[in-house]
């Protein structure tokens, strides 16, 4: 089983590549939408990766966990947000507090971050990890990085799942995925979680008259 | 079984208080749910009482010591939040600040809340603990943003996205706790149940186990209101309606402090107390010097008793980092003090709230005057919170920083100084703060008298709580506080 895993690690290591990839995405463009889409195919990688370590691993239950990927963070997730952006009238430029060259650079820094300092934890761990997992957590940090430097509400939703897929791809390059049942619950608060924000979303625009998040500053010493 | 029931009861409470057609019976079905909730945790703690442990359901169940204190935190302030709810948030629907509709929904969110603290403490599998401990950010947004202005709109949307952010960092302790439980327990499926990994936690990858601490401390801290991540803690505690603050700075703080205390048991038998110990300690002694600067300017009073949460969880953190015999034991205490004074507080401010409409303390003038029976509770309460003798906070308080000095090591020693002068100067914010209010003549003409029979009660009820605790501790409670210390110790 583990000579299989190493094989077709090379499929798994292009997929988390790409995932980083996409991520990065969210760093570098301004509109609103590209980054939506950005998050889905990120989504899509995400469940085409675990669909591979099922096939290869032969653990049953990730299967199951695809295909609730599959449905929420690629279908409904990305439709929940399209259909707020829709519903809301949001202008599809996002602010940032910082510009897109300096916030790329940075980027990189917090990659190379994440690889130092898994460097302990991975040396002496097998293959299929050594490339996951530090991908796994830059994707988590970047995830942070946008919902720090951009404005707007709607990016910080994304930013959020975002370090949630980092998480859920770091349970499964390291040891397949968690238990069912706390899969089954992940799943759960982060479509929850999704919805109250996109609720909220909808409040805060009616009464502070745009999403951006500059203009919660009442509540002040 | 027994622990199952335990949990339905708040969940057949929140439905029930939803699907009544009539109006004025929620408030009767909340109280009374809440108080067989409260009945039924004296049982179990008999139980424990006799058998130190209790599991369920294939070990998806675990309650022991530790547990049962924090439920019964949980009960207690939860009866008295339901008790005081009925007159506050009908006195909110007379005058028509909210609607009948929307007081349901408040039952029913309070409750579905109470069930999440509930199955925090009484759930075995570290990860579901994760997914519950979520879920109490996930019940308790739309409570923060209840009256739906500007600034609870703010205040809920800092509060999910905070808390969400943070937890998702003890996700990934999580991840690393199971990846090294895998390495030693194999591939069965309930890798991640803490009764397993106690057992074996001391052959884990020290590596991962350190990392895995690092995390769940700023993920579950985050939620616990230890400083730095204490930035949501203020606007939340202040925004809520009064009862759901009490809850929220009563229980829901001491539920994530739970969460951190298993992973701290863990991580201290697997590369020894001393990693674990000296982070808690920085961070509770980084909370009560950040809380202290705050309490001393604030114009809020509600936000004056938040702060006031972020200097006790840093108090009890300080407490397990020590790790004495004394400050664990007076730790635990503490979340048990802190929570009945804190809500009491809470509540006080209510009625003060509800009284004079303001939160700012410099328009609020002769509590004592217009809210007899508020204005005497207040200010024992607020003599209590400070740590004054002979009340429990004190009693608690001595207890950690008297380990503090105990230790003999020089940095511990430093740590219990500077703590008694932010402690100091504390005192003397409240002080100052809480008895502007209390004292003096009302500015405008206010009639007298209290708010309402239930919140009068609520208040004598918890009332009970802080002065029994400052004189005598039932044997009940010092046995369930000397298992926990053997648990921590991992005897």
């Amino acid at each position: 089983m583990t000579q299989q895993i190493i094989v077709n690690s090379r499929a798994i290591d292009i997929l988390a590549v790409l995932m980083l990839m996409t991520t990065i995405v969210l760093i570098g463009t301004s509109r609103l939408r590209t980054c939506i889409w950005a998050y889905a195919c990120r989504s899509f990688m995400l469940t085409l990766a675990s669909g591979l370590i099922a096939y290869f691993s032969g653990i049953h239950h990730i299967y199951i966990t695809t295909g609730i990927s599959l449905a929420l963070k690629v279908i409904v997730i990305p439709g929940f947000l399209f259909y707020i952006v829709k519903k809301n009238n949001i202008k599809k430029e996002v602010g940032s507090y910082m510009n897109y060259t300096l916030a790329l650079i940075l980027a990189c820094g917090i990659i190379l971050i994440a690889y130092y300092s898994t460097q302990n934890i991975i040396q002496f761990e097998n293959i299929f990890m050594r490339h996951c997992l530090p991908i796994a957590l830059s994707i988590t940090l970047l995830g942070f990085f946008v919902m720090i430097i951009r404005k707007q509400a709607i990016i910080q939703i994304i930013g959020l799942i975002t370090m949630e897929d980092g998480m859920f791809f770091a349970a499964l390059s390291t040891s397949y995925g968690m238990p069912l049942i706390v899969e089954l619950g992940l799943f759960f608060d982060i479509l929850v979680s999704v919805i109250i924000m996109g609720i909220y979303v909808y409040r805060i625009k009616e009464s502070f008259d745009g999403i951006d998040t500059d203009f919660l500053r009442d509540i002040r010493e | 079984m027994i622990i199952l029931l335990f949990l339905i009861i708040p969940i057949i409470t929140a439905i029930a208080c939803v699907f009544t057609k009539k109006h004025g019976i929620s408030k009767y079905i909340s109280i009374a749910g809440s108080f067989i909730a409260l009945v039924y945790n004296i049982y179990l703690n008999y139980n424990i009482y006799t058998y130190k442990t209790l599991q369920g359901f294939n070990n998806f169940f675990y309650v022991d010591a530790l547990t049962i204190l924090t439920t019964q935190i949980v009960t207690i302030v939860a009866f008295a939040a339901a008790l005081y709810s009925a007159g506050y948030m009908e006195t909110e629907l007379r005058w028509g600040k909210i609607s009948e509709k929307k007081l349901q929904w408040y039952y029913f969110l309070m409750h579905m809340f109470i069930f999440t603290m509930l199955l925090v403490c009484v759930i075995n599998n570290l990860g579901v603990m994760w997914v519950a401990i979520e879920g109490t950010t996930l019940a308790t947004t739309f409570l923060v943003g209840f009256y739906n202005r500007k600034q609870h709109q703010e205040a809920a949307w800092k509060y999910i996205i905070i808390c969400t952010v943070g937890i998702t960092l003890a996700l990934f302790g999580v991840i690393l706790t199971y990846h090294s439980a895998k390495g030693v327990l194999g591939e069965i499926g309930y890798a991640l149940n803490w009764s397993d990994l106690r057992t074996v936690a001391d052959k884990f990858e020290p590596h991962l186990m350190k990392l895995a601490f690092l995390f769940v401390l700023v993920g579950y801290g985050t939620k616990a209101g230890l400083a730095p991540m204490h930035t949501w803690l203020p606007d939340a505690h202040s925004q809520a309606p009064s009862p759901i603050s009490a809850l929220f700075s009563g229980v829901l703080i001491n539920c994530s402090m739970y969460g951190i205390i298993r992973y701290h048991i863990l991580t201290s038998k697997c590369v020894g107390s001393d990693y674990s110990c000296t982070l808690l300690m920085i961070f509770g002694l980084i909370s009560v010097i950040v809380s202290m600067p705050f309490i001393l300017i604030q114009k809020d009073y509600k936000r004056l008793l938040a702060f006031s949460s972020v200097e006790h969880i840093g108090f009890v953190a300080l407490g397990i980092g020590f790790g004495g015999m004394y400050s664990v034991y007076g730790a635990e205490l503490h979340t048990f003090n802190h929570a009945v004074t804190k809500a009491l507080l809470f509540f006080c401010a209510g009625n003060l709230f509800l009284k004079y409409e303001t939160t700012e303390m410099e328009n609020i003038k002769g509590a004592i005057k217009t809210l007899p029976v508020t204005g005497t509770i207040l200010a024992i309460a607020v003599f209590a919170i400070t740590g004054t003798p002979p009340f429990n906070i004190f009693v608690s308080e001595f207890l950690i920083l008297a380990d503090g000095f105990r230790s003999g090591n020089l940095f511990t020693i430093i740590f219990t100084c500077i703590v008694i002068v932010c402690v100091t100067l504390i005192f003397v914010g409240f002080i100052y703060n809480m008895f502007r209010m209390i004292f003096g003549t009302p500015t405008r003409d206010i009639p007298k008298g209290e708010t309402s029979k239930f919140t009068t009660a609520a208040m004598l009820f918890l009332l009970f709580f802080v002065l029994i605790i400052s004189f005598y501790i039932p044997p009940l409670l010092r046995e369930v506080l000397r298992n926990i210390y053997d648990i921590i110790r991992n005897v």
